[in-house]
């Protein structure tokens, strides 16, 4: 083939593979979407009901299930709980920016792996291992740590090792987009985990909504300023990440000094006055919560026969 | 018996080489309300955070001498334990709030100090009817106004039920019929509690308590009862102090008045009256925009906005009047999958709707109130040619030069903007703003949380740059401001235009719609024309 067209391509390729989650996550997704999917929002709806405690011990459930079995129980489990977003508030709105969010974890983590990971692994991980090349890559892109050759079995590789980590994430937004910050620490502090750790998922779930608003708003004041002004419409998403990346020094320090003043606020207000806390409300099983649990004991029983089947794997052994 | 006590303090944080406290010895009796004062940077956070024991058990620096809370020393007892004690109420409610709804808010502390359920629900009771926001129970904390979440803030630290309440600023971003239900809350716990209150409007906290304290560079300078007001007024406006207007004339009449009446019908009879305020008629109608909002059945807004080329426009109104909600419908900030929104404007001759916002951009500036966020460049230098950069603007380094000298930036042109000192920053996205080419600059509530001093060397800016062509709309709660600096006002009621016009003919009538009067205005004006 054509030197120039190698090059082109494989170009191609690696901006692709940067490009494409960062696309998804800016022009699709948007600030506003991670917003929505990161924020509780009261609604009355099955998923709601069910305890936080639950919720937790769900995705343990799927973080462990995703580790030890073949990679495609993983994915079922990303696309059952994508499924059960359509429960949630504005379920198809979230269900969608849920799916963009995989697709780009997808791209993201396996073109993340696929370029680097070497034969030698592959043939650990792959049974009877024969490589299918797919593209050479220029001898310099080693420069960036690239095997010489792209093979099918690479891009496989790292297809299956991201769904070990989607479901993963789309159970623990579950727990953010249904409870308030408060039913969480009332959980934790009843299953006893330390003030230290309860303390920092709180600041980090007050700050994370935080972060989208405030990167939204500095990225529209340098739209203002001119950010972009001289080129198309088309090239937006570039300048906006353009934007974010300029954005994030003042939004860290601007909320830095937000978290000084939530640790104020919280030791202040006697956080950790006590070993016990008590609560006005109770934590309380409901029908939803057995329901839950049910599921809970499905998805293990249906790890322990599939590992009985002979499908029990760990990194590497993925297929 | 003293409720706080401090002796020999000294505190200098990490990497400062002066001390930013110094207090030989300071005390507060029991019952008694304290308000403390001074410039912003002068030292009154430090002495808060040295008596309820954020120094030093969260913050970090070199500390000497100590503090006592009903005799027992800060440093050795547990922060937990001290807030059993001493209540803090924050400056920034956004940033004090931590949980979803207003009930789970206001029984944190209660749950912390591992009551019973019974007695934490009669604490939240008795906080919610103490604060008067009976209104906004079942309410989530991320949907209130900036006055409501500083009202439940106050419920939360009620529930506390402390001996000592600390209040830093508590009245810093509320309308000023908010700011009435906080000081009518602080007239009813006035020798129930002992008070310490941080606050820039003198004018408002003065009839609710016993003694003033100034502190300035570090240290206590003026330490008394309020009447010592009157008698240093002058000294302390070089201090950075906002003090009323009629406390200035009861100065300069060498009367003991402080009631605004009294020193108003003083005045009168000698003559003294405040003079009539120059307003500036402007050039043509520079801006025009027709804006509409519509959040559901939440909130709507439709409101026309016209302003004269080189005039300050002010908008007022109470909270959740839509005063933001008509600034960012004008710039575009409104997000479309949450509200309906149309903005259609006429400016510098072009017809616009719904402009994207880098073409709004050309013509309109904003400053947002989170303005370290503008803050991107690496320098002072870099943050005032970011337009000329990315829009490749010609001829604008005459105007770089001439805002780095109208806002005194030249000596920090080479600095982080982001290591600045507040009034700096500001100072830098404000300039950083007008380089942008943009004669039409929307500022959000640029006054709250700034003491006397920066909020006139905002207002003398801002008037020095309208001789330049510039044309003002901003958002505020600050009549005095207002009064001093504004050409033309507009009060927004429920998302309406409710009025408009000069302040003197707005003053006269807005306090049906939460806009007070400022004392200037009360002192110059007939009875007849305040009534009408």
């Amino acid at each position: 083939m054509n030197s120039l067209l190698v090059e082109l391509i494989s170009w191609l390729i690696f901006f692709f593979g940067v490009g494409a989650p960062l696309y998804l996550i800016f022009a699709t997704i948007g600030i506003r979407g991670f917003k929505e999917i990161t924020s509780y929002e009261p609604y009355n709806a099955l998923l709601y009901r069910i305890n936080p405690i639950v919720k937790i011990a769900l995705s343990i459930t799927v973080m462990i299930v995703a580790a030890i079995t073949i990679w495609w129980i993983g994915a079922f489990l990303t696309i059952a709980i994508l499924a059960s977003y359509l429960d949630l508030k504005n379920g198809k709105r979230k269900l969608v920016i849920g799916m963009l969010f995989v697709i780009s974890t997808v791209v993201g983590t396996a073109w993340g792996y696929a370029p680097f990971v070497t034969s030698s692994i592959l043939s650990i991980a792959f049974s009877g291992y024969h490589p299918v090349v797919i593209w050479t890559w220029p001898s310099y892109f080693s420069i960036m740590g690239y095997q010489p050759q792209l093979t099918l079995q690479a891009v496989e590789y790292g297809l299956q090792i991201s769904f070990r980590t989607s479901s993963i994430m789309m159970s623990a937004l579950l727990l953010v987009m249904t409870n308030t910050p408060s039913q969480i620490l009332r959980t934790l502090h009843k299953i006893s985990v330390p003030d230290s750790v309860i303390f920092s998922l709180m600041v980090g779930m007050k700050s994370i909504p935080m972060v989208f608003t405030y990167l939204d708003e500095s990225i529209k004041i340098q739209m203002m300023r001119g950010l972009g002004s001289r080129h198309s419409r088309f090239l937006k998403p570039f300048y906006m990440l353009i934007g974010g990346i300029h954005a994030i020094v003042p939004t860290i320090i601007h909320l830095l000094r937000g978290a000084k003043d939530i640790a104020i606020s919280a030791d202040t207000r006697g956080f950790r006055a006590t070993k016990k806390r008590s609560y006005v409300e109770d934590v309380r099983f409901t029908r939803a919560d057995y329901y839950a649990v049910v599921i809970i004991v499905a998805i293990l029983g249906i790890a322990g026969v599939a590992i009985l089947l002979g499908f029990g794997r760990t990194i590497p052994y993925v297929t | 018996m003293n409720a706080i006590e401090i002796r020999d303090l000294e505190f200098r944080y990490l990497g400062s080489r002066k001390p930013s406290i110094t207090v030989p010895y300071f005390s507060v009796s029991e019952g008694e309300s304290v308000l403390i004062t001074g410039k912003s940077g002068s030292g009154k956070s430090t002495l808060l955070q040295c008596i309820n024991g954020i120094i030093p058990h969260i913050m970090n620096g070199t500390r000497r001498g100590e503090t006592y809370i009903f005799g027992e020393s800060v440093s050795k007892a547990r922060l937990p334990d001290i807030s059993r004690t001493v209540g803090t109420l924050l400056q920034d409610p956004e940033r004090q709030v931590m949980n979803y709804r207003v009930e789970e808010e206001i029984v944190f502390a209660p749950e912390n100090f591992n009551l019973d359920k019974d007695t934490i629900l009669q604490r939240m009771e008795d906080a919610i009817q103490g604060v008067a926001i009976e209104s906004l129970r079942g309410r989530e904390t991320t949907k209130l106004s900036g006055g409501e979440l500083q009202r439940v803030a106050l419920a939360s630290v009620m529930s506390m039920d402390p001996r000592i309440l600390i209040l830093d600023e508590p009245t810093s971003s509320i309308d000023p019929e908010g700011t009435r239900e906080i000081f009518k809350f602080l007239k009813n716990e006035k020798g129930k509690r002992t008070i310490i209150i941080v606050e820039h409007k003198v004018e408002r906290v003065l009839p609710f308590v016993d003694r003033i304290v100034v502190v300035d560079n570090g240290r206590i300078v003026l330490d008394g009862p309020t009447d010592r007001l009157i008698e240093e007024a002058h000294n302390l406006i070089d201090l950075g102090v906002e003090i009323p207007s009629h406390i200035l004339i009861a100065n300069k009449l060498g009367i003991r008045a402080s009631g605004i009446d009294e020193v108003r019908r003083i005045a009168r009879e000698c003559g003294m009256i405040p003079h009539e305020r120059a307003r500036s008629n402007g050039g043509p109608v520079a801006f025009r925009a027709e804006v509409s909002v519509s959040y559901n059945k939440n909130f709507s807004l439709a409101a026309e906005l016209a302003c004269r080329a080189g005039t300050i426009h002010a908008i007022m109104g109470r909270n959740g009047a839509g005063k933001s909600t008509l600034l960012k419908g004008i710039i575009g900030f409104i997000d479309k999958d949450q509200a309906a929104f149309s903005v259609s404007m006429d400016v510098e001759d072009k017809k616009l709707r719904n402009p994207e916002m880098r073409v709004a951009g050309q013509y309109l500036g904003f400053l947002p109130q989170s303005f370290d966020l503008m803050l991107i460049n690496s320098t002072v230098e870099k943050e005032l040619n970011y337009s000329k950069k990315v829009r490749k603007l010609n001829g604008v380094d005459e105007l770089i030069e001439n805002l780095k000298e109208i806002f005194s930036l030249s000596d920090y042109a080479k600095s982080d903007p982001l290591t600045l000192s507040q009034g700096q920053r500001r100072r830098v996205a404000m300039a950083a703003m007008l380089a942008s080419g943009a004669k039409i600059i929307l500022m959000d509530e640029p006054t709250s949380g700034q003491d006397y001093m920066h909020k006139q060397n905002l207002g003398r800016e801002m008037a020095q740059l309208k001789g330049l062509g510039y044309t003002f709309i901003i958002v505020t709660h600050d009549s005095r401001f207002v009064y001093e600096f504004a050409d033309w006002v507009t009060v927004l009621n429920f998302g309406k235009v409710a009025l408009q016009g000069t302040p003197e003919s707005i003053f006269s009538k807005s306090e049906y719609y939460g806009v007070v009067p400022p004392s200037e205005f009360v002192l110059r004006y007939e009875n007849e024309q305040l009534a009408s």
